[in-house]
């Protein structure tokens, strides 16, 4: 009787344990599946997962647009949105199959693609980069051969390839001659003085020192008490947002193709919209992310326009030259080993989706899209 | 000479089998799963970022080898007092047993806001608690759990609190302690890796492999585990070395049995 209940518990346990183990790697999320049309067969809906490079806001702002306005829900997709965060890598998720489509700075695609991840990039709304080296004014730093002994934040996984471009061509060996510190996505770091100069968008960090209150004056700092480093006009900036997709299954799957081309459509459809209804996109945002000040939000929408409009060869169509120059910079500055292998880039999907929304009549360049003036205030509400 | 090289040949040869059997697994195979680079890939990308990667052992080195020093100090100190005196055996233990159930998750934050995002100290202190508590733990059991007639035979000579523990405590407690020293060796390496993701230096061996494996370069990430593995291996075969120093009996005892 004693060994039987001694058997019996020890078989109870491996039971317990093997089902533990059994529900841990059960449990899959089965929402990112693309459905085929037949499979789908009442309501005939695609479901496409899209990764963003970073929380939810106004740099989206076209593809939450392009869900709240129906643009997707028109052409037949169901699009999620999966928010990207810190240590989430677009290009890897959607390597994986997690994703059907990433947004990713062009670099930060380009690195992992050259290991070996099978992707391309599909579309570029993005003309210019928004990427900012910011210090004090008083700091001496306005130059990147001022960083030389200094402390220099940013975010790494990618985000700095732009600042290590800049360093080499001013002659510095980041490794060496500056000490890179990681800096956490805010500037604290730059106010707290343990960083000399900080990595800002144009768009979003920037903004939060002019939204902080200077303590020696009691008002919101200024852009007079910061210099900033924009590395389009040091010349080592690279593309920033894209949307890429899975190279291979684009080859081998032809409805893939064809839910890349509406994706694409109704995503620019959103910026359109986003660019002449910026107070109700910024509304859009908003109820995607409640958290975020609406003051804010509008100085990034204002700011992200003005890295995507005005789009000479229509928006969302990558221009030869600006990739050119990105690869240069990329190859000479060490960042990538060589120039890219095989096609890292098309445009005929975009170019297709562009002469759709064309001929239904909408203004595909945005030639006369103009900045506005936005007031920010404390806090970015 | 000839036994050493005989009693070492068998960790050699099972490692030599294990690295061929993996390059020539993945040369055959092929797998997508590039996760998992060749030995030779990880050689290679080794010698390719040795700059790079020699910085960042310098960093994250000094802070292992810092925090590991400290540790032990503290550690022996604690367990000498513990072992003097039972209130601080009360007062202490459960304290340490507390401190070291914090995981280092909640605590890395906390010191790079208070020492500063740049500061070596954060990191030291993370190194400086896991090291502890094995050191601490482990040596007290050892100038605690003596034989009581070696206790009584040296009071029976008058011996004095500290000639008791300099001639029975001590020599008792050193295996105890060079078991937990090769233990903190490791933790000393994995404490500070993990507390440099966290914010500060780029330049240092976390950042490298985070960042690394993040932008799928897997040869790279792996070359600086490497990196950090060997810091981990040359740390537990000076533990030994001083072992053998401070033990010499221990050491003839082995080699006796194994004849």
């Amino acid at each position: 009787m004693t060994g039987w209940t001694k058997r019996g518990t020890r078989l109870a346990l491996l039971l317990a344990a093997l089902a533990m183990v059994a529900a841990a790697c059960g449990s899959t999320d089965d929402t990112t599946t693309t459905s085929t049309a037949a499979e789908a067969a009442p309501a005939e809906m695609t479901d496409v997962a899209l990764q963003l490079q970073w929380f939810t806001q106004a740099q989206f702002a076209g593809y939450f647009a392009a869900v709240d306005q129906g643009f997707y829900e028109e052409l037949g997709l169901n699009v999620e949105i999966l928010e990207g965060g810190v240590d989430i890598v677009p290009a890897t998720v959607l390597a994986s199959g997690a994703a059907d489509f990433a947004l990713s700075w062009v670099p930060r695609a380009l690195v992992p693609r050259e290991e070996g991840l099978d992707i391309v990039n599909i579309a570029q709304p993005f003309q210019r980069s928004g990427t900012l080296q910011v210090a004090f004014a008083d700091s001496g730093i306005a130059t990147p051969a001022d960083l030389e002994g200094k402390i220099v934040g940013n975010w790494g996984f990618g985000n700095e390839f732009e600042l290590l471009a800049g360093l080499r061509s001013a002659g510095l060996d980041p490794d060496t001659d500056v000490t890179l510190a990681q800096q956490q996505f805010d500037m604290l770091a730059l106010l707290a003085g343990d960083i000399d100069a900080a990595q800002a968008m144009t768009y979003n960090e920037y903004a939060q020192v002019l939204e902080t209150v200077n303590p020696d004056t009691g008002e919101l700092y200024q852009p007079e008490d910061l210099n900033v480093i924009n590395w389009s006009d040091v010349g080592t900036a690279m593309l920033n947002d894209g949307i890429w997709a899975d190279a291979g299954r684009l080859e081998s799957d032809s409805e893939y193709r064809e839910t890349a081309v509406k994706f694409v459509e109704a995503s620019l459809k959103g910026w359109i919209w986003c660019r002449d209804n910026p107070d109700e996109c910024v509304q859009v945002v908003l109820s995607n992310a409640p958290i975020l000040g609406q003051s804010h939000q509008t100085w990034q929408l204002n700011e992200i326009s003005a890295l995507i409009w005005p789009s000479p060869l229509g928006v969302g169509v990558m221009d030869q030259t600006l990739w050119d120059q990105t690869i240069e910079i990329a190859t000479s500055e060490q960042i990538l080993q060589a120039a890219p292998e095989g096609t890292a880039y098309i445009t005929d999907i975009a170019q297709e989706a562009v002469d759709n929304l064309k001929s239904q009549g909408l203004d595909v360049v945005g030639n006369d899209w103009q900045r506005v003036e936005v007031e920010l205030v404390e806090g970015g509400n | 000479m000839i036994e050493r090289l005989r009693s070492m040949s068998p960790p050699i040869i099972v490692g030599i089998v294990g690295l061929v059997a993996w390059e020539l697994v993945l040369q055959v195979l092929q797998p997508d799963g590039f996760v998992l680079p060749p030995p030779s890939d990880i050689v290679a990308s080794l010698i390719a970022t040795w700059d790079a990667i020699w910085i960042a052992v310098q960093s994250t080195g000094f802070v292992i080898v810092t925090g590991l020093l400290f540790g032990i100090a503290w550690g022996v100190l604690g367990a000498l007092v513990v072992s003097w005196y039972r209130l601080a055996d009360e007062m202490l233990t459960p304290l340490a047993i507390g401190v070291s159930a914090i995981p280092i998750i909640a605590l890395a934050p906390i010191f790079n806001a208070w020492f500063g995002l740049l500061s070596p100290r954060s990191n030291q202190l993370i190194v400086v608690l896991l090291v502890f508590f094995p050191i601490f733990i482990n040596t007290t059991r050892g100038l605690t759990d003596i034989d009581p007639d070696q206790i009584d035979l040296m009071r029976s000579y008058g011996a004095s609190r500290w000639q008791i523990t300099k001639e029975v405590r001590i020599p008792n407690a050193m295996p105890f302690f060079f078991t937990a020293l090769k233990i903190s060796a490791a933790l000393a390496v994995i404490a500070a890796i993990v507390s440099e993701y966290f914010g500060g230096r780029q330049d240092a061996l976390g950042p490298l492999i985070v960042q690394n494996a993040g932008l799928a370069r897997y040869p790279d990430a792996w070359a600086a585990v490497l990196a950090g593995s060997l810091i981990g291996i040359g740390l537990y075969a000076l533990a030994r070395v001083v072992e053998r120093f401070a033990m010499p009996w221990q050491t003839a005892v082995n080699q006796g049995v194994e004849g």
